[in-house]
């Protein structure tokens, strides 16, 4: 009860202040609408010259949508907004000094990071909804479990913000280290995990170094369920290697928490 | 309310604190005065558990430190530590909530609060529109909306203006009357005369005087101070040698410390054919005795 409280009034918090100022929630409405758009035509074009899609009620704009979605959603959306928002999030709480007064107060740690969690649980569910409804005007559709989908998208969106967690705790200490950060390491991996350019025409070694990129995984599980059917078997790799990594994240999170604790709580 | 016994606690091999005591009363309010670097924010974390002492014991409300007695106590820290992006009436809610407040009982003490603190009609403002006074007094509100025993109050009126101050006053007072008990620090040695029934001075980590004020007045061997301007100094210290006159050096002021009462007139007597540029007569304030005994052992 403690804990859910103290949940909600994070969660709630974060979401008013994001809410307050629009233009954060503004671009990561923008960003992923523009992102697939733009890999749904890409897609598109391609398809329409291979015809490798050509089956029976599908075009190909369609099958191009329901390859763009999954990979644009979980790939480059929740990237910004989870991860991103995550290290905004700690990093402003670290600057305006609010923390030494979380210190001061009960608030547990946990409460703390399942807050930051929720908030951005919230924007990552509105970005889905965005993403395939915007896919469906091509009548593109979610073709497996909507079940295990969510979970996918669920454990991307712990793996993201337990890896912004760390980051913001540990690595940026002020609101400009934060860019530094997603360019050089974001970008590089978002690519290589598929999120721009399809993992099938990557060369053979590039496949193999995808395989230490969670978000090549990501991507390959809901792209997976979301476009091709898939179930769990199919995409089982994938799948555990993600529910690993989120559990892994979790841990480094709460380490990190630690870690914080003991250098900056005192006043 | 609080019993401090025989901290201490060292960073490093620096020692902060040595063998500190301290004991606050029920509804008192305990000005802990002293120099930069006396270790006051030091003694504040660790009554919030924020730092472990090496060793001693504190007790709040007859409880030992612990996570739980963190919501006893609230606090205003020395920089305003306010969310930016929201209302004024946002923070509120967010720390009430934190500390576990119901919702019925959360609205009444948020707006409570306001009140309290005068801010009311800026409720819904956010904090980053609003002067640097009103939120110096979110930032005390804040430190009250869960409805504390003890509340601590690191330098509250520091780069406030005289009128913010005399309000802060005012809601510290009324605190007061709520039967909260009060742990100021502050830089003010006028702001802990007004305020405070008992104050304690701390200089390099020990208590080196405690008490009410007429108690530590008595550390001062005399009935007033006489404060002289003139260009023959040393021929007025020796007159006062002669007479028994203590003197002191106020900043770049002569005093002396009269041990009996005297009128004007006999003063003016006493430093007969010494040229004064001015002279005048002051009851013993907490300055005095604050520069008595936090010069001790650096020599004057
Ligand atoms: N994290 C730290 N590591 C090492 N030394 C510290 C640390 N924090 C404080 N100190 C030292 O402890 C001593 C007491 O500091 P403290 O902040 O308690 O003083 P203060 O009385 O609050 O001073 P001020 O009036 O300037 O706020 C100082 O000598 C300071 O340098
Ligand atoms: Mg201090």
């Amino acid at each position: 009860m403690k804990y859910w409280r103290e949940t909600l009034a994070v969660a709630q918090r974060i979401l008013i202040e994001l809410f307050r100022r629009r233009r954060s929630l503004i671009f990561w409405s923008v960003f992923p609408i523009a992102l697939l758009l733009l890999n749904g035509f890409i897609f598109a074009e391609r398809a329409q010259q291979s015809m490798a899609f050509a089956f029976e009620n599908a075009t190909p704009t369609t099958l191009a949508f329901e390859n763009a979605a999954p990979t644009t959603l979980v790939g480059a959306a929740l990237f910004f907004s989870c991860l991103g928002g995550t290290v905004t999030t700690v990093v402003a709480e670290r600057e305006q000094q609010t923390l030494k007064r979380l210190f001061i107060s009960p608030l547990s740690g946990t409460s703390y990071f399942l807050g930051i969690f929720v908030a951005h649980c919230c924007i990552g569910v509105g970005q889905s909804f965005l993403v395939y409804a915007i896919a469906s005007f091509w009548k593109a559709k979610f073709q497996g479990s909507l079940l295990l989908g969510a979970i996918i998208i669920l454990l991307s969106i712990i793996s993201y913000v337990g890896v912004g967690f760390v980051l913001g705790t540990q690595l940026a200490r002020r609101a400009d280290d934060i860019n530094a950060l997603v360019a050089t390491f974001g970008v590089p991996l978002l690519i290589l995990g598929g999120a721009f350019i399809p993992s099938f025409i990557f060369p053979q070694f590039l496949l193999n170094l995808a395989t230490f990129d969670p978000i090549y995984h990501m991507t390959e599980a809901l792209l997976g369920v979301s476009a091709n059917g898939n179930g769990l078997t199919e995409i089982s790799f994938h799948f555990w290697f993600l529910f690993g990594f989120a559990i892994l994240m979790i841990g480094a999170g709460w380490l990190s928490y630690r870690r914080m604790l003991r250098v900056e709580r005192r006043l | 309310m609080l019993l401090i016994e025989n901290i201490n606690k060292s960073y490093g091999k620096r020692q902060v604190l040595q063998n500190l005591n301290l004991q606050i009363n029920f509804g008192e309010i305990y000005g802990l005065l002293g120099p930069n670097g006396a270790g006051k924010t030091t003694t504040i974390n660790i009554i919030c558990n924020l730092l472990k002492a090496d060793s001693g014991n504190i007790k709040i409300n007859n409880q030992p430190v612990s996570e739980k007695t963190k919501s006893i106590i609230g606090v205003a820290p020395q920089e305003n530590l306010l969310y930016q992006g929201l209302s004024c009436k946002e923070n509120l809610d967010f720390f009430a909530q934190i500390y576990g407040l119901r919702r019925k009982v959360r609205q009444l003490q948020v707006d409570n609060c306001l009140a309290a603190v005068n801010l009311l009609d800026r409720a819904n403002s956010t904090v980053e529109t609003l002067s640097g006074g009103m939120k110096r007094r979110l930032n005390i509100a804040v430190a009250l909306v869960h409805q504390p025993k003890l509340v601590i109050l690191d330098e509250p009126t520091t780069g406030l203006d005289i009128e913010a101050r005399y309000e802060i006053w005012e809601l510290i007072r009324k605190l007061r009357h709520q039967g909260i008990t009060i742990l100021l620090t502050t830089h003010l040695l006028d702001e802990a005369e007004r305020l405070c029934q008992k104050i304690g001075i701390l200089k390099n980590g020990q208590i080196v005087a405690e008490g009410t004020l007429p108690e530590l007045q008595k550390l001062i061997p005399a009935k007033e101070i006489v404060t002289v301007q003139t260009a023959e100094e040393e021929k007025a210290i020796a007159r006062a040698i002669e007479l028994g006159f203590i003197h002191r050096h106020y900043g770049n002021e002569l005093a002396f410390w009269l041990p009996e009462s005297l009128e004007l007139k006999e003063i003016i007597a006493a430093f007969d054919g010494i040229s004064l540029a001015s002279i005048s007569r002051q009851p013993i304030k907490l300055e005095h005795i604050y520069l008595e005994v936090t010069k001790q052992g650096t020599g004057d």
